[in-house]
């Protein structure tokens, strides 16, 4: 809501999302079943959509409105998180659900769009692709083909893309320059989920709206910081994509180093947009390039017994289903402090979450006696999920004559705290793209920025054949992983 | 009868309640204690039908703002009594149970002096306090006075009361005081309210020129503007102040029932359509709004979710 409106109220009024109408492509697929719809279904319920907004979903299957209303309804059913499903209100929600079929690459769809747009009257559009990312390019200068995608003084067009973000630096900078041919920078929204849950937002939360915790948080007083994001499953027929994709390029270069950035970027002046992003961006930056020789001291891949017998998936494949990797930030606060990220499928559980490991009390006052324990470092844990909060180890005198010492923590839990329901990642993202807030979203500086990091790892083990599989599931990753932490005096946080 | 209150005893039956949970907490994951302000609830006059109602609107507040409740139900028979209680939920997915904590206090309303000084020791230290008058009484009489001090905030509802406009002069006096002041009468427009802001954001030259010479009318239910009608008369005028206001009854329930905008560029409209919802015309354009829920316990919620200054409220009572 702008400033000179003078009947605003930020402090009560909901974030105003105007008249618009959504396109989806790839309306057919997993995530508008999963996530897009039940998040817009829920916005509407929430009154955060306006009444009269509109829904076109795109795919190739020929579907009247009714019928992907009707598939839409036991979507939502079925995918709802948290949230009871509302009939009534559903029946008024499904009235904006439109369905255009056509394929991407046939020109004739977008100018169906371009009609449909028109008879509903929208001016603001939100293009959302869901579409395989080959896809990406050629249905931005479609778009722009046909003559949408330029916002002007009618309305604003924008355009929100999935990652990946091309699979590397020159793939990535190709996509940006398509995409760019059609749609400024400012209206393109590549989306990465991570940030849009709560407790990644919380990071910024806990750091900057805190006095306590901000001085500690350097060099001087951390020893190092582990980022986990352990999936249970395998890849769950998704073979075929986890192939080419691997660990790496799948929640390396985009989810973690996001994390990463939001765990030690710098304050920024203002909450603002383009301010948090510049911090954001400024920190990938930072981060040392490996070198050849470094790579292999540096960085691990693993690939679990059994990936090879899945479906889509090469005999002899070299994909890596867990990565890790050691990452220097070369700045004035991190210098010389570990960051060690790891992912993978089929580990013991599914976590993820940052562990920011103090150093030692710098003397062991307390000798660790009988049935004590001895000194341990102080540890912040923020869990992303499942249960997210955030949590502090410290040492605490055991009950009882004498002074022996035990670990206790102090938990923070996000969903006790604040009993009412979190807005899920997709909610929070569609509303901010909705109303032309970037904050939580990728710029194209930053997408360079990761390949960049990522970059040497990729060609080197691109380079050599790997013994895999090099882990069983169940367990923590290969031994290799370990090692690599064990060479500077450190151990994964495996609990 | 009147019996003294040790708060230290209420402490320790407190700390007494807590460990009995964790007793009783049959699972793994133990029993977790949320605190984030004392809510002071007064509840109407001998009437434990009305504390009863209060005790459930707070365990359904407490799920989004943990806190140490503290019911203090007035009487006139002298007994002054007090007992523990805890609300507990399991939230949606968890393995933990959280638990809040209440007080129930009974106190002859000519005890307020007293009831103030014990409260101190009973509320959390170093959260936010607020006082919750549920009732009309505290326009009344001034027994409830000596516990205004110890609030940051104190929220009142004006629904009901017999004199709209001398209420609003009643809070208006406690802000120039400097007491933070609430009013879930003025919660209930939070829907009107955006729904003229949202017309405004729509065309905001149409409106700018329609403030210096437009009129504005207001349409109420009973024969007398109630103090919602009241509060977006002088809600608009504070806004537009070249808006030429006019209220005016209509037949049905009080509260508010249309408010029509007149300017050059034409007429712009509002009216309650229904149950929890709104028509809004604007030129050849009719689209509904839904209002936000107005039970207590959702007004209150989004009181207290703003436990600092309300610029906005504060400038319609000033």
């Amino acid at each position: 809501m702008p400033d000179s409106n003078p009947f605003a109220d930020p402090l009560r009024f909901q974030r105003q999302v105007p008249d618009c109408a959504i396109v989806i492509f790839g309306a057919n697929g997993d995530l508008t079943k999963r996530k897009l719809i039940p998040s817009l279904y829920r916005l509407a319920y929430e009154r955060r959509l306006p009444a009269t907004v509109s829904i076109i979903g795109t795919s190739r299957t020929a579907m009247s409105d009714d019928e992907f209303r009707a598939k839409m309804h036991d979507s939502v059913k079925e995918f709802l998180e948290d949230s009871p499903f509302d009939e009534e209100q559903w029946t008024g929600f499904a009235k904006s659900l439109h369905y255009v079929a056509g394929d991407l690459s046939d020109s004739a769809l977008y100018t169906c769009i371009k009609e449909k747009l028109a008879a509903l009257g929208r001016t603001n559009v939100l293009y959302y692709l869901s579409t395989q990312p080959s896809y990406y390019a050629e249905v931005a200068e479609k778009i722009g083909a046909v003559g949408l995608g330029h916002s002007d003084a009618k309305g604003w067009q924008r355009i929100v893309i999935e990652k990946p973000f091309g699979h590397d630096l020159a793939s990535a900078r190709e996509l940006n320059q398509r995409v760019h041919a059609v749609f400024a920078e400012a209206d393109v929204y590549r989306i990465d989920h991570y940030l849009g849950k709560e407790t990644v937002q919380n990071i910024l939360a806990f750091r900057f709206g805190n006095g306590i915790f901000e001085p500690l948080w350097n060099r001087r007083y951390v020893n190092h910081v582990q980022i986990t994001a352990a999936e249970s499953i395998g890849v769950e027929g998704r073979g075929a994509y986890y192939q080419e994709a691997g660990a790496v390029r799948d929640m390396i270069q985009n989810h973690l180093l996001q994390v990463m950035a939001t765990v030690a970027m710098e304050p920024s002046a203002a909450y603002e947009p383009d301010a948090v992003r510049d911090e954001r961006a400024k920190l990938l930056r930072s981060i040392r390039i490996l070198s050849p020789e470094e790579v292999p001291l540096y960085s691990v891949a693993g690939q679990y017994a059994g990936f090879r017998h899945e479906p889509g998936v090469d005999p002899a494949s070299q994909a890596p289903t867990y990565a890790a990797a050691t990452f220097f930030i070369d700045n004035w606060r991190w210098a010389g402090v570990p960051f060690y990220i790891r992912s993978g499928k089929k580990l013991p559980k599914r976590t993820t979450e940052i562990a920011i490991q103090y150093n030692m009390a710098p003397h062991a006052l307390f000798s660790p006696g009988e049935g004590g324990v001895t000194m341990r470092p102080n540890l912040l844990i923020l869990r992303i999920q499942p249960e997210e909060g955030i949590s502090l180890r410290f040492l605490s005198k055991q009950p009882g004559s004498g002074m022996r010492l035990r670990p206790v923590s102090m938990d923070f839990n996000y969903g006790s705290s604040f009993g009412e329901r979190s807005p899920t990642a997709y909610e929070t993202l569609l509303e901010d793209a909705l109303t032309g807030d970037a904050t939580l979203y990728t710029r194209q500086d930053m997408v360079e920025a990761s390949w960049r990091v990522v970059a040497p790892i990729l060609e080197d083990w691109a380079k050599r054949k790997c013994e895999f599989p090099n882990y069983e599931p169940g367990t923590w990753g290969p031994a290799a992983a370990d090692e690599m932490l064990a060479r500077q005096g450190h151990e994964w946080r495996n609990s | 009868m009147t019996t003294a209150i040790d708060p230290e005893k209420i402490l320790r039956d407190l700390r007494d309640l807590w460990t009995q949970l964790a007793h009783d907490q049959s699972g793994p994951g133990g029993v977790l204690r949320a605190c984030s302000m004392t809510l002071i609830v007064v509840a109407e006059h001998d009437d434990a039908l009305d504390a009863e109602q209060a005790r459930k609107t707070i365990g359904v507040l407490m799920h989004g703002h943990p806190s140490r409740a503290i019911v203090l139900t007035p009487r006139e028979d002298g007994e002054f009594s007090g007992r523990v209680f805890a609300e507990c939920w399991m939230p949606f997915g968890g393995q933990q149970q959280i638990c809040a904590e209440g007080i129930e206090i009974t106190a002859d309303s000519e005890q307020t002096d007293e009831v103030a000084r014990l409260l101190v020791p009973l509320m959390a230290p170093d959260l936010p306090v607020v006082l919750w008058c549920r009732g009309p009484r505290a326009f009344l009489d001034r027994s409830l006075d000596p516990l205004f001090p110890l609030a940051n905030k104190i929220i009142f509802n004006t629904r009901a009361v017999r004199h709209p406009s001398s209420a609003i002069e009643f809070l208006r006096r406690m802000q120039k005081d400097g007491r933070q002041v609430a009013d879930l009468a003025w919660t209930r427009l939070t829907g009107w309210r955006e729904a003229v802001a949202h017309l405004m954001d729509a065309s905001p030259d149409g409106w700018l020129a329609a403030g210096r010479k437009g009129s504005v009318r207001i349409q109420h239910g009973g024969a007398r503007p109630g103090t919602r009608s009241l509060y977006f008369a002088r809600w608009i005028e504070r806004a537009l102040p070249g808006m030429n206001v006019t209220l005016s009854p209509v037949a049905g329930d009080p509260g508010m029932h249309s408010v029509v905008f007149a300017g050059e560029s034409g007429e712009m409209s509002i009216r309650l359509a229904g149950t929890g919802s709104l028509e809004v015309r604007t030129g050849d354009r009719v689209y509904s709004a839904l209002l936000p829920p107005d039970s207590e316990e959702c007004l209150m919620r989004e009181e207290l979710s703003i436990l600092g200054r309300d610029p906005v409220f504060e400038r319609v009572l000033g």
